[in-house]
């Protein structure tokens, strides 16, 4: 996996986040407790996702050149 | 040349000429504020919103609400067409309004603003539910937001008239 994606994943993980927290909002105060623990779920998914990206970003940028 | 030793041009504090070109530059935040850090920062602000999602679940599932009281709330009577009344329901922190509306029909509901927890009225004239703090108006038959910055529905109280008497015996959320 390269840089630019490891990139791409992090900010689209940093999107879904913000709108995951946002849905969480809403569904807890609209009592919808179902939905609530769905998004709590993608949400940590996605910050899975972000940590994976890092550590495949961090593994490739600090690579020594031979 | 004077007493102070020049330093290098990649030192801090450095006047070597190819450097102190422009004022704004500090030596310091370009270390600071770089592209490595920045990915740093993203991944941990994507950790951090996606931990401030678990309180919510948490709060959840301690207090998952289940059966509700029977409360009385006024005689029928004591409520032409076109009034309304205030009490409180399930808790005392939970304020509610019964609205006797202009067509005769019963209706009541939590009555917090679903934008800003200002407490809504009943505005006969229009035959509608006002939040004057921001001018969010909501629909009386069911609760629903027709206009202005509230975007879910007010939580609607069942009730039931027993002799003359109006009890509030359950609550709706997300309904219609």
């Amino acid at each position: 996996m390269g840089k630019k994606t490891c990139w791409a994943l992090i900010i689209a993980s940093i999107i879904v986040n913000v709108i995951m927290l946002q849905w969480t909002v809403e569904a807890f105060l609209g009592r919808e407790y179902e939905v609530l623990f769905t998004y709590n779920l993608i949400s940590l998914l996605s910050a899975s996702i972000a940590l994976f990206a890092y550590f495949q970003w961090r593994k490739v940028e600090y690579k020594k050149k031979s | 040349m004077n007493d102070k030793k020049k330093l290098a041009r990649n030192q801090k504090d450095t006047n070597d000429d190819m450097i102190n070109l422009v004022d704004n530059l500090n030596r310091d935040e370009d270390l600071k504020y770089n592209r490595r850090s920045f990915l740093k920062t993203a991944v941990g602000t994507s950790v951090a919103l996606s931990v401030a999602t678990i309180p919510f679940s948490v709060k959840a599932m301690l207090g998952m609400e289940t059966d509700y009281n029977r409360v009385e709330i006024a005689k029928l009577e004591d409520i032409p067409e076109g009034d309304s009344v205030v009490f409180n329901y399930p808790n005392d922190n939970d304020p509610a309004i019964l609205i006797h509306t202009v067509n005769g029909d019963l209706k009541a509901y939590n009555s917090a603003c679903t934008h800003l927890m200002c407490p809504v009225f009943y505005e006969k004239t229009q035959d509608v539910l006002l939040c004057p703090c921001h001018k969010g108006y909501f629909d009386v038959s069911n609760g629903q937001p027709i206009s202005g910055p509230p975007q879910r529905e007010l939580p609607l109280i069942e009730i039931e008239v027993d002799n003359g008497i109006v009890y509030a015996v359950g609550r709706q959320y997300r309904h219609g």
